[in-house]
Parts: structure tokens; C-alpha cells; sequence
């Protein structure tokens, strides 16, 4: 979402601006050129007048009789009306129409002698009148331009400059869309890279190709960040397991010899025997705990160890359920499955079982084991229920089971029967490495109920 | 009294080993490289051997097919890798289990136990697959030629109990339960592996088997 909203305002902005821009470009260009235009017209048709109030004059001095076909052939000449009053008679071609172009202050201004111009607005037509006095032959003279061909001009001019405009803003905006995709791309790369990586791929790196500067220094800097994460990442992952692994060794002498020495616990004096019991005892739970550590630590290095398999839910529920329960030679819970039969799931069969077992483990003990463990297959997904009938968990305490090292207040939660505090951390990352979900929820029972959920999957063909 | 040949480069473990045995009455033959577990084994004849894998030289994987080669003795690998491409490849190279260090003495001990027990099972009757005649009462298979296949004992009474069965399904767990003795701390691998080695051995085409089918979901059974 956020990537788009910058892309957008990446956009807009470069739109906006080109308009803005080029409207203000545009809207001087017109008011310049319009400016000069008609101060050149009105320049040439203000000397034109007064040439002609000069022939006039002189018309009216030697021949006045020819004054008609004067003023014709001015009109002619300039497409411009021609007004003549002399001795405050009107002479001229159109007069009625004419007149009215010419308003009564000004033919009381050139009356008394002034020379007049204006630029009028007559129904929607600016006209150009020029009005001189001729006090020699008590004459004044009125011209009136049309200003109509300049008008046409303008309104090109206005039309071609929006246009203009319009295609800059279009263009700004293709600009703005050709630089945001070329600034986006690179983060877009990364963040999915990131994503893949957050997802466990941890192979993936940026291209690194022909490409900006920056972009180059941005791939060359993230591709060196993320190998030295996996570096430190396997390094850690490397030493936890080393660690459990050369703890193997000495555990299993210990645990053989403490299984000879139980042996002959008889042979022992009541000291001797005390002592076996609570090494026995210790030594079973450092030895779920080594194996709790080490299976962490391999599911912490990646997913690689893992074997996936198509497995029929029921089947390797039943198959789980029964061991965890015959381990600990405790009953089993009835298994009730809904609509779940023919039903698979894509997991590693060592990891499921591991997850079933510490979840039977724990419900025995906080609960005195599980009263069922439900199965039902909907929409896709198989939900599988730990059911027990114990005290439940908390709502607050709800996240932080799952924690490492977090221990409840265990009502079974002793000698050799205790926890490592890893096992539901376990069952978590197991759950999660299948692509599923684990919750704590309330039983029927009353009880706690673990519910695991996993996309079920169509088996393939063997 | 059982004959027991531990092969372990770890000279604790080794000797741990041997007093838990020596304890429940074995008869124990340590070797501390596959090498000389070979000389011994030739010499002596276990009933049962524990192979470790890693070893120095000569591999416990490789060990356990030279073992294989000579004898169907059980051979129970005892190893700090729990990955399931190392059981595999373990069970693969012959072995009958696999057991993960650092294991619990009494499961070690009880699938030793197990493995000491079965007996192959002459109560089936003889049956024919394709053109094979697998009779239990000799515990051979042999071919429509006269040659005899070979099959290690786990191998055998996978196929026999698979017969028994008369056509039904056996879950892998009923396998493990009966092929295997195991009550309780099966590993379904097992199985699966076996199942393939035996394939190997006696489909025509084991990509595509018509006698030892999957039920997926259930198990496996014999189609005769």
C-alpha cells in the first residue's frame, strides 16, 4: 500500500508541476504576444487615421465634392468604417450602424478639439476607434477598426498554447511515471528479496547487472548484508549443534552406565542407591534436553533437514499418539476423527510425531494427559485438537507457553517426568515449518486444548 | 547365551556398552573399527551387531554391508546422526534398525532383545508371486529357475507376515509390532525402507509394484 501511495504522489506531482509550469509559460506567452499584436495594430491603424484625416482635410479645402468617393475608397483600402461630421453634419457610409460605435464622449471630446482613441468592447467585438479633430475645416473625423482578424489570431495562439500545455502536464506525468518506476524497481527488488529471505530462502540475493550507481551500491551493500546474516545465522546454528552433538558421546556412556549400575542397584548400600536414583533421574532430563537443544538448533539452521513426505493424517496420528503414550506407559487418548480419513498432509514424519509426542508429554504433564486428541478435516486445512481436562492456560500466559525455558505452574511437573521448557517451543517452530498454525484454546473438557492447523493436501500419485 | 558384536569407535561408549550387555548375560566382541568388527565377525559369528557410523576407516555403512554380504545376522546401528537421509542410507547399506544417540539403555537393549527372539516364521504356508516361490519352511525364495533369492531375515518375515495377512491391509505399526517386535518405540522409516529393499529384490519393475502395493493412508499388502 505505501509503495503504491509513492508512486502516485511521485506521479501527481510531476503531473501538477509540468501543468503548472506550463500554464504559467503558456499564459505569458499569450498576454505577451497579445500585448504586442495589438499595440502594433492599433500603431498602424493610429497613423493610418491620421493620414487619412489629413486627405480629408485636404479634399475639403481644394474639392469637397469628392469627399464620398474619398472616404470609399478608404474604406476600401483599410476594412475600417469611416465617420466624417463637418459643421455637425454626419458624411459617411454607414452612419447608422457607424454612430453608434462611437460613444458621445468621445465625439464630445474630439468636438473640443482633442484626438481620441479607444479600444471598445462592442457586443462581443473589440473595435478601435480613432477620432480626430480637423478645427481648419471644423471637422472631425472618426475611424473604426474591427480588430476581428486579430482576435482570430489570438484565439489560435490561445488554443495551440493549451494545447501545449495540456501535452506538457501528459508528459510530466509520463516522466513522473518512467522515474518512479526506475526509482521503484530496485526497492521493489529488495523488498522481495527480503521477503524470500524472511521466508527462509536463504540463497537469494539481488542481481547484480548494468545498473545506476546507487542502485548498484544498494544491490552490492544488500547482498553483502544478507550474507553475512546466513554466515553469522549457520555459524550459530553450527555451534549449537556442534555442542549437542559432542554431548552425545559422554551422554550415552552415562546413561549405559548408569543402566549397568541400576542393574546392581541391589548390591548397593541405602546411599549408594539414593545417589543412583537422582543421577538416573537428572540424567533422563538432561538427556531430553540435549535432544530438545540439538532438534532446535537443526530447525533453526533451515528447513533443508527436513524431509517432507505425503502422510495420511489419521495414520500417522494414530501411529504418534500410541508411542507418545507407550513411552511414558500411560493410557491413550481415543482419537476422534471427523471427516478426516482420507486426508494428507505434506510433513516430515520424525518432526510430526516429535510435535504429537511433546503435546501428549505436556498434557500429562499439567493435566493428567489428554482426554481426547480431535481431528477434523474442512475447507482445506485438518485441524488436530489436543484436548485435556486440566486447569487450562491462562489467557495472558496463552503466547508465552510457546517461549523457550517457559514453564507453567506445573502440577505434574517433576523428577523425571519434567520438562524441558523446550517442547511446545519445539512443537511451534515444527508446526510453523509446515506451514501451519498452533494455538491454546479452551477444551470442552474445560481443559486446555492445543490446536494445531495445516493445509491439507491432495496426495500425489504412487 | 547370545553372541554380541559392538563396533564403536568411542572407547567409553564401547565399554559402557559392553558391561550393560555383559550384564543381561551376553557374550560381547568389541571392535573399534569396522575393520577388525569383519576379522571378528568371521572368526566368532554374533548373533547381533551394533555398528556404529562414524567410524575411522572403514564406514559403519560400509560395515554393515560387508556384514551383509556374509551373514544374516541382525545389525542394529547405533548413531549420533538422526537425519532421515542417514537412516536411510543406514538401513540401505542393511542394517535391520537404527538408534539414536544418546538412547535410552533399555530401548537399545529391548530391540536387541527383539531382534534375538524372531524366528523366521514357518507357519505361513508357500505361496508363488509371479515367479517366485517364497516357502517359509526352509526360508528361501526361489526363483522359477531353480536359483535361490536372497533375502535377510527382516526382509523375509516382512514378506511372510505381509502373506499372513491374506490380502488385508498391514499398518506400519502392526509391521513394526510384528516384523520387528517392537512395542512401542517403532520408527516408521524402518518400514518404508525395508519395504523398498524388498521391492528391489523381488517386483519385476519396483518403481511399479504389483505384488507389495502402498495403501496410502493405511499400510501396505501383499497382492498374490
Amino acid at each position: 500500500m505505501r509503495r503504491r501511495s509513492l508512486r502516485l504522489r511521485l506521479m501527481v506531482t510531476f503531473g501538477l508541476g509540468a501543468f503548472v509550469l506550463s500554464s504559467l509559460f503558456a499564459s505569458l506567452t499569450y498576454l505577451g504576444v497579445r500585448h504586442v499584436l495589438v499595440n502594433d495594430q492599433q500603431q498602424t491603424d493610429r497613423r493610418q487615421s491620421f493620414v487619412n484625416a489629413a486627405l480629408i482635410r485636404s479634399t475639403l479645402f481644394s474639392s469637397p465634392t469628392e469627399l464620398p468617393s474619398l472616404l470609399n475608397s478608404i474604406e476600401k483600402a483599410t476594412a475600417s468604417n469611416v465617420l466624417v461630421q463637418t459643421h455637425h453634419q454626419w458624411l459617411s457610409k454607414s452612419t447608422g450602424a457607424a454612430t453608434s460605435d462611437v460613444s458621445q464622449a468621445i465625439i464630445h471630446r474630439v468636438l473640443s478639439g482633442d484626438t481620441v482613441e479607444q479600444t471598445v468592447n462592442s457586443n462581443g467585438e473589440i473595435i478601435f476607434v480613432v477620432g480626430v479633430s480637423i478645427p481648419s475645416v471644423e471637422t472631425q473625423f472618426y475611424e473604426v477598426f474591427q480588430l476581428s482578424s486579430l482576435e482570430h489570431t489570438l484565439r489560435i495562439l490561445l488554443l495551440v498554447l493549451g494545447a501545449g500545455a495540456l501535452l506538457t502536464s501528459l508528459i510530466g506525468i509520463g516522466g513522473g511515471l518512467w522515474v518512479t518506476r526506475r526509482a521503484v524497481a530496485p526497492l521493489e527488488r529488495v523488498s522481495s528479496a527480503a521477503a524470500l529471505i524472511a521466508q527462509g530462502e536463504l540463497t537469494t540475493r539481488l542481481e547484480v547487472g548494468e545498473a545506476d550507481r546507487e542502485v548498484q551500491q544498494l544491490t552490492e551493500s544488500f547482498n553483502a548484508m544478507v550474507s553475512q546474516l546466513v554466515e553469522r545465522l549457520q555459524r550459530d546454528a553450527r555451534f549449537a549443534s556442534d555442542v549437542s552433538h559432542e554431548l552425545r558421546s559422554p551422554l550415552t556412556t552415562l546413561a549405559t552406565t548408569a543402566s549397568v549400575l541400576v542393574q546392581h542397584r541391589d548390591e548397593l548400600s541405602s546411599i549408594g542407591q539414593e545417589s543412583l536414583d537422582l543421577l538416573v533421574a537428572d540424567l533422563s532430563i538432561f538427556q531430553s534436553l540435549v535432544e530438545d537443544l540439538l532438534e532446535m538448533a537443526r530447525s533453526d539452521a533451515s528447513a533443508t533437514s527436513s524431509t517432507v513426505e505425503t502422510v495420511a493424517v489419521v495414520e500417522l496420528l494414530n501411529q504418534s499418539v500410541r508411542s507418545a503414550s507407550q513411552r511414558h506407559g500411560l493410557p491413550e487418548p481415543p482419537i476422534v476423527v471427523i471427516n478426516a480419513h482420507e486426508c494428507f498432509i505434506a510433513v516430515d514424519r520424525r518432526r510430526f510425531e516429535r510435535v504429537i509426542t511433546n503435546l501428549v508429554d505436556n498434557a500429562h504433564r499439567y493435566a493428567n494427559g489428554p482426554v481426547a486428541v480431535r481431528v477434523e478435516h474442512f475447507d482445506g486445512h485438518v485441524t488436530i485438537n489436543v484436548d485435556d481436562a486440566g486447569a487450562g492456560v491462562a489467557l495472558e500466559e496463552r503466547d508465552q507457553v510457546f517461549e523457550r525455558f517457559f514453564r507453567g505452574r506445573a502440577s505434574n511437573d517433576r523428577g523425571s517426568f519434567r520438562g524441558t521448557g523446550l517442547g511446545l517451543s519445539l512443537v511451534r517452530d515444527h508446526v510453523q515449518g509446515f506451514g501451519g498454525t498452533i494455538h491454546v484454546l479452551d477444551s470442552p473438557e474445560g481443559g486446555a486444548r492445543f490446536q494445531i492447523v495445516i493445509p491439507a493436501i491432495e496426495p500425489d500419485d504412487q | 547365551m547370545a553372541r554380541i558384536l559392538i563396533v564403536e569407535d568411542d572407547d567409553h561408549i564401547r565399554a559402557a556398552l559392553r558391561l550393560m550387555f555383559e550384564g543381561q548375560g551376553f557374550v560381547v566382541d568389541e571392535a573399534r573399527t569396522g575393520e577388525i568388527g569383519m576379522e571378528l565377525f568371521s572368526k566368532v559369528n554374533a548373533d547381533v551387531a551394533i555398528v556404529d557410523i562414524m567410524l575411522p576407516g572403514m564406514s559403519g555403512f560400509e560395515t554393515c554391508r560387508a556384514l551383509r554380504d556374509t551373514s544374516d545376522v541382525p545389525i542394529v546401528i547405533v548413531s549420533a546422526r538422526d537425519e532421515t537421509a542417514d537412516v536411510v542410507r543406514g538401513l540401505e547399506s542393511g542394517a535391520d534398525d537404527y538408534v539414536i544417540k544418546p538412547f535410552a539403555p533399555e530401548e537399545l537393549l529391548a530391540r536387541v532383545n527383539a531382534h534375538l527372539r524372531r524366528r523366521p516364521d514357518k507357519s505361513t504356508n508357500a505361496f508363488q508371486l509371479g515367479h517366485l516361490q517364497v516357502i517359509p519352511d526352509e526360508g528361501v525364495v526361489r526363483n522359477d529357475d531353480g536359483t535361490e533369492l536372497h533375502l535377510t531375515s527382516t526382509e523375509f518375515r516382512l514378506l511372510t507376515d505381509l502373506a499372513s495377512a491374506n490380502g488385508k491391509i498391514r499398518s506400519r505399526e502392526d509391521l513394526l509390532e510384528r516384523v520387528w517386535g517392537y512395542d512401542y518405540f517403532g520408527d516408521s522409516r524402518l518400514v518404508d525402507v525395508h519395504i523398498r529393499r524388498l521391492r528391489l529384490k523381488i517386483e519385476p519393475d519396483p518403481a511399479e509394484p504389483q505384488f507389495l502395493v502402498t495403501v496410502r493412508g493405511a499400510g501396505y499388502k501383499l497382492v498374490i
